[in-house]
This record gives structure tokens, C-alpha cells and sequence, in this order.
């Protein structure tokens, strides 16, 4: 009873903020669905060019193979001088020269070396451009028998589709951002309004008051997820559900109190607003960069995978990856909720200390 | 203009950065952006957990594995599973990528022999760098010759490393996002606290009140440019190739921009808290695509292309890549348009900023 007319009195602060419901369902929304249609990070469109100075038909059958969607239109150039300035002038990544020895050896089938320049500057992309390139001329020349056959299968995401591994990445950092900030701005705003001792003189438990303000904003934030599940990543980018969707709202439901506790944390050190803005950027780029959203944890530094255990994000994103692609079952899943709750507990713990209490 | 007027107001502005210890945010934001996301955006894939499971026991099946293990990209660990254990070692995320040798697989050599391999495809980037590593290895393991060799000459970034894909990007999406906020925040703070109206009824004008709200930031982060090159050149080994003059120029103009971005965001916004969100918000997204560090601007589709020529970034960062990697430096024409272009922008801004703010009560 007393924790319905905080929770009434939190959601009726929230929704007279226009300008933040707005904002929170632009955050839900259109920035999951830009990020999942525009971040790319295998090459596309890679514009390439080349010189045939052999100036044989051989040379057109390999041109014509680069295509659309890894190759943007293979551009001819005059000369070698040509094609390097092209590069360093950024316009082309990748640049063929097909000399009259390349010709005459691919065509007397002898070991042909073909001159390719790169511009190596985004590594990873030159890595696997240039994987694309020997794939494409492993066809060519002396008909190539494989002693036995490569059967490689990609499990969950056959495609290598991006959106949904982005607009999922996407989803949990914008979670993280505004879990901390939801939260924490909840109790300082009180703080800085001077009202929040009036909240603790109430003839209510601060621990009940703590946790119902919590729980008003976590069951914000999960709205705001549903919206986001149902209307981006299941709408518009189709996404695959291998494991049960119940599971990942359980984990979502843990993950939010964990930032929860942070932010409780943030709120009871700082003194205004803008004090928790610092604070929760101080915060929350290490959390989402260095927790695998983005990048694999595996090829991080190892003392960076060491400090990666406790961040509560880690667990909630391999436990995501784990529902929507793996498909793993409860018991599988459990190391990561019980991690969420410890890590729930114990930021509750030390957050309800220092402000749970009058002066 | 008068100097001694600015001078008051540019020693008032500076006490007040340091009293509410915004001065240490300066500082410490880059240098955290820097380290953390050098550091922890890989995109190179190493250390793959392998389990290669050989039921073959040849000579062949011995060398494939070898092949494997003799590389930094795969940890590999021969084990005795069946095909729905491995699934399962993969499905718990143990493992990352299952070899089946299937038994009797080199006797089948050239006779349909097959063999399999099963890669976590939750992470696209790396399933995709995976399958092509994967394919390189058994070639190589097969013994055989292929019709064309490629001989690539790698330019700008000759070892492939990562940290000289990164670094030098993040400069463009460090001074837009940081100076921004921080210009934003010392205007609205004046505001907020309600002494915006010390400006409004003083004998100050318009153009002083900007210029000695603008250069504490800007000078700010004029040294931070000198830290961050440190950084990248000693801590992360980034070769610097270029002209020093010619990318110290272009990151003042370029921070230049950006406090204007600050100046426009102060105009529109009346607490300090929605001044940080908002330049934030509107300066992180942009700074972060188009900055080459995800994927160079030259290989976006054409919508992106035109949204990438809207932002400052990717001029800015042409340089600094540029400067760092390739040394062309003004010999090419692209690089003197670019930094005009971030010129222009620089006044664009400032003017826009200078237009629109009031020195009167809205």
C-alpha cells in the first residue's frame, strides 16, 4: 500500500517531464534502429581500382567478379603512380596492378603473384578485405581441386547479419546510460529540492522508500524495453530468438536493480544534477566499452578481462547473446542471474548506508 | 572591444573552473576515452578458444592441428567430444569455434573427404575474420598450391596493428564531444544560477561576453591536444608521419568548432543538466560513425557518405589520420580543402552563435 503511492508519486514526476519521455523513447527507438542500420563492421562497398597493363580478356572475367555487396565498382587507372595516389589520397582502398607476367603465368598455369596494395589503415576491414580477395581468386586459373571440403558453418547468425548483434549491443548500452542516470537523478533531485528529508521523516521505512523509488524507475526502464524488443529488434530487424524470451526479461529485471545499485551509489556521494551527469559518464563508458558489447572481452588485455567480472554488464550481455543466439537453457543461464543479484545486494547494501539515513 | 574587460572576465571564468573542480573533468574525460577505448576496442580477433576434436589420428589430422596452434589467433585444446557436447561447449559460450576431423579423413583425400567446422556466429565481425583465418590455415595445411598468390603491400599501417586504427580516430571524437559540453555547461550554469543577469545589465557586449566565455575551454583543450599526442605516440606507439604544424592548426580549429557547438547548445537549453545531455547526445553519435574508427568513410554507402560529409569529423579526422599514418600533409589537394572546410566551419559557427545569443531577457 505504501509502496503503490510512491510508485504512483515517482511515474507521476516522470510523465510530467515531456521532454524526458520524449527523449527516453527516441533512446528505445530510432537511436536502436540507426545504430542497428548504419554501424557496419564487416567491409561493404570497399572501393577498389586497378591497372591492367596485360591488357588481356583474363583480366576483365577477374575484374567483373568484384561486385556488389563487399566491392563498390572497380575504377581503372592509368598507371601504378596513378593508382598510389588514388590511395593515398583515400579515395580507393584497395588497388590491383595486373602486370604481363601475372598474365602470362596465370594463363601457362605456374604459380601467378598478383600485386594487390592496401591501405591498411582500419586493420581489422584491410584483414578481411583481403580475405574476400583470395576467396574470390581462388576460382581462377588452373582448375583448383580441394584435396577435401571446407564445410564451414557460422552457428546462430549464418549471414554474419550486423543489425542484430548492433541493435542488441545498442539496446543494453542505452539501458546502462539510462538506468544510472533515471535512478540516480531520482533521489538527488529530492536532495537538491531539499525534500528528501521530508521523504525519510515519513512514517515509512527508508529501506521500503529506497527500493519502491528503485523499482519505479526499473519498471520504466522495462516498458522501454518491450517497446524496443517488440518494435526494433523484432519488428524491424527481424532478430532470432533461440532461447526463451522470459529469460531475458528475468535478466533485464536483475540487471536494472545491479545499475540500480549503482546509481543509488552515485546519488549518495553527489550533491546536484550535474554532479551526477559527471559522475555517470566517469562511469558508464568503461562499463559499456570494456564489458564485450562492442567488442569480443577475449581479445581485450587479460588484466582488462580480470576487471571486466565486475562489471554487472558483462554478465547481462553474454547472458543476452547467450538467449537470443546461443539458445541456452535456465540452468546454464544461473551463474550470470546469481551474479546480477550478489552484485544487486551488495551496491544496495552500501547505497542504502549512506543515504538512507536522516543527516 | 576592450581587452582589460575580456582579461577580468577570462580571470573570473578561470577561478570558477577551478573552484567547482570542472577543471579536473577537463583533464581526466580525454585522457579516460583515450586509454579505455585504446585499450578495449579490439578489433582484431585472437586468442579464439578452439577445440579441435580428431577422430582421424593421421599424420595429416596431427599437422592440421599443428598448423592451428602455431598461431597467436587460435587457444586451441584437442579433446575427445562427441558433435552434442562440442554444440553444447559452444552454446554455454566456452568455446568459440568446433574442428570435426572426421575418422578416416586422410584415406579420403580427393574422394569426398569433408571437414567441418563450426563457428559462434553471435559476433558478426569476428565469425566473418574467423572463417577466412580458418580457411588460410587448412589450405596451408593441405599442402597445396594456388593458382594466384597474393603479394599485398600494406600502406599507412604496415604491421596491421590496431592501435594505429583506433588512436588516432578517437582525437576527432574527444574534441568534439568534450569541449562542446564544457562550453555549453559554463554558459547555462550563469543561467541556472540566475547571474546570467550580471551579463545582461553590465556594460559588456555581446562579442567580449563570447570571446572570454570561449577561450577557457578552448585553451583548456589546447594543452589536452599536447597530452593526447603523448599518449598516442608513447603509450600506444602510434608512428606520426605528418606535419606537426599542420595537425596542431587543424585541432585548434577543430576544438574551435566544437566549443562553438557548445555555444549554440547554450542558447536553446536553460539547466546545466539538459546543456551536458544534449550536447552529448547530439555531438557522441556522429563523432563516433564517421570517425574511421568502425570503418573508413570511403567504404559507406551512399547515404551515410552524404550524412558523413554533414559533420565535422570526418574532415578533422582525414587529418589527423593524415598526419599520423600517411604524411602527405599539404602536397595533397584533399587535405587543403578539408581544412578549409573546417575553417569555414569554425567561423560558420562562431557567427551563428554570436547571432542568435541575447543580452536581454527572452
Amino acid at each position: 500500500m505504501k509502496m503503490s503511492a510512491i510508485l504512483k508519486k515517482e511515474f507521476l514526476v516522470f510523465f510530467r517531464n515531456i521532454g524526458l519521455v520524449v527523449f527516453i523513447l527516441y533512446a528505445f527507438t530510432l537511436d536502436i534502429y540507426i545504430a542497428g542500420k548504419g554501424i557496419k563492421v564487416t567491409p561493404r562497398n570497399v572501393p577498389i581500382g586497378y591497372v591492367n597493363e596485360a591488357d588481356n580478356l583474363i583480366v576483365n572475367k577477374i575484374i567483373s567478379s568484384f561486385h556488389k555487396p563487399e566491392f563498390k565498382k572497380p575504377k581503372m587507372f592509368l598507371s601504378e603512380k596513378a593508382l598510389k595516389e588514388a590511395i593515398y589520397n583515400k579515395k580507393i582502398m584497395v588497388g590491383i596492378v595486373f602486370d604481363k607476367e601475372f598474365v602470362k603465368n596465370l594463363l601457362s598455369k605456374k604459380e601467378a603473384k598478383l600485386q594487390v596494395l592496401v591501405d591498411a589503415t582500419a586493420a581489422a576491414q584491410a584483414e578481411v578485405t583481403l580475405i574476400y580477395l583470395q576467396n574470390i581468386l581462388m576460382k581462377f586459373g588452373n582448375n583448383l581441386k580441394l584435396p577435401a571440403t571446407i564445410d564451414i558453418i557460422k552457428l546462430f547468425n549464418p549471414n554474419s547479419n550486423t543489425k542484430w548483434f548492433m541493435s542488441l549491443s545498442e539496446l543494453m548500452s542505452n539501458i546502462t546510460m539510462l538506468g544510472l542516470v533515471l535512478i540516480a537523478v531520482v533521489f538527488v533531485r529530492e536532495k537538491e529540492n531539499g525534500t528528501w528529508d521530508i521523504m525519510l521523516l515519513m512514517p515509512v521505512r527508508g529501506s521500503l522508500i529506497i527500493f519502491s523509488k528503485i523499482l519505479s524507475q526499473v519498471l520504466i526502464l522495462m516498458v522501454g524495453i518491450t517497446i524496443s524488443i517488440g518494435l526494433i529488434v523484432f519488428g524491424a530487424f527481424d532478430t532470432p530468438i533461440n532461447g526463451n524470451l522470459f529469460y531475458f526479461y528475468l535478466i533485464s529485471f536483475l540487471f536494472a536493480f545491479a545499475i540500480g545499485g549503482i546509481a543509488l551509489v552515485i546519488a549518495s556521494v553527489s550533491k546536484s544534477v550535474l554532479e551526477v551527469g559527471h559522475l555517470t559518464i566517469v562511469i558508464m563508458l568503461p562499463l559499456i566499452f570494456l564489458s564485450g558489447a562492442w567488442t569480443p572481452i577475449s581479445s581485450m588485455s587479460p588484466f582488462i578481462q580480470y576487471l571486466s567480472y565486475l562489471s554487472p554488464l558483462r554478465y547481462y550481455i553474454e547472458a543476452t547473446q547467450d538467449i537470443f543466439f546461443r539458445g541456452s537453457s535456465f540452468m546454464d543461464l544461473l551463474p550470470y542471474l546469481g551474479a546480477e543479484l550478489l552484485m544487486a545486494l551488495v551496491l544496495f547494501y552500501i547505497g542504502y548506508k549512506k543515504i538512507g539515513r536522516l543527516f | 572591444m576592450r581587452i582589460n574587460v575580456i582579461k577580468a572576465y577570462f580571470k573570473k571564468e578561470v577561478i570558477d573552473l577551478i573552484r567547482n573542480k570542472m577543471i579536473i573533468l577537463t583533464y581526466l574525460i580525454p585522457l579516460m576515452i583515450l586509454i579505455l577505448f585504446g585499450f578495449g576496442i579490439k578489433m582484431e580477433v585472437t586468442h579464439v578458444r578452439t577445440i579441435i576434436i580428431d577422430n582421424d589420428h593421421s599424420k595429416l589430422s596431427l599437422e592440421i592441428i599443428n598448423k592451428f596452434s602455431h598461431t597467436k589467433y587460435f587457444d586451441v585444446k584437442v579433446e575427445n567430444l562427441t558433435y552434442k557436447e562440442a554444440l553444447h561447449k559452444i552454446q554455454t559460450n566456452k568455446a568459440d569455434m568446433i574442428i570435426i576431423i572426421p575418422p578416416s579423413f586422410s584415406k579420403n583425400l580427393y574422394k569426398g573427404a569433408q571437414i567441418g567446422v563450426f563457428i559462434d556466429g553471435s559476433f558478426p565481425l569476428r565469425a566473418v575474420t574467423l572463417q577466412g583465418y580458418v580457411e588460410k590455415v587448412l589450405i596451408n595445411g593441405f599442402n597445396i598450391k594456388l593458382p594466384i598468390k597474393i603479394e599485398n603491400r600494406n600502406f599507412f599501417n604496415e604491421s596491421m596493428r590496431d592501435y594505429n586504427a583506433i588512436v588516432p580516430g578517437l582525437f576527432g571524437l574527444i574534441f568534439l564531444v568534450v569541449p562542446a559540453s564544457l562550453a555549453a555547461i559554463m554558459i547555462v550554469k550563469e543561467k541556472e544560477v540566475g547571474t546570467i543577469f550580471n551579463f545582461y545589465s553590465a556594460p559588456i557586449t555581446k562579442i567580449e561576453f563570447i570571446i572570454s566565455k570561449l577561450i577557457p575551454p578552448f585553451l583548456f583543450h589546447s594543452v589536452n591536444i599536447f597530452i593526447l599526442l603523448i599518449l598516442a605516440l608513447y603509450l600506444f606507439d602510434v608512428p606520426f608521419r605528418g606535419n606537426f604544424f599542420i595537425f596542431w592548426i587543424a585541432s585548434e580549429i577543430y576544438i574551435l568548432i566544437s566549443v562553438g557547438i557548445g555555444l549554440l547548445v547554450s542558447i536553446i537549453t536553460s539547466t546545466q543538466i539538459a546543456a551536458l545531455v544534449l550536447s552529448v547526445v547530439i555531438t557522441i553519435i556522429p563523432g563516433f560513425l564517421y570517425s574511421g574508427i568502425l570503418m573508413p568513410i570511403s567504404s559507406m554507402g551512399k547515404e551515410s557518405l552524404i550524412e558523413a560529409h554533414i559533420f565535422p569529423v570526418m574532415y578533422y579526422n582525414h587529418l589527423v589520420y593524415d598526419s599520423f599514418l600517411v604524411g602527405e600533409g599539404f602536397k595533397s589537394g584533399g587535405n587543403i580543402l578539408y581544412f578549409f572546410i573546417l575553417c569555414a566551419y569554425a567561423v560558420i559557427l562562431i557567427t551563428l552563435g554570436t547571432l542568435f545569443l541575447k543580452k536581454a531577457i527572452k
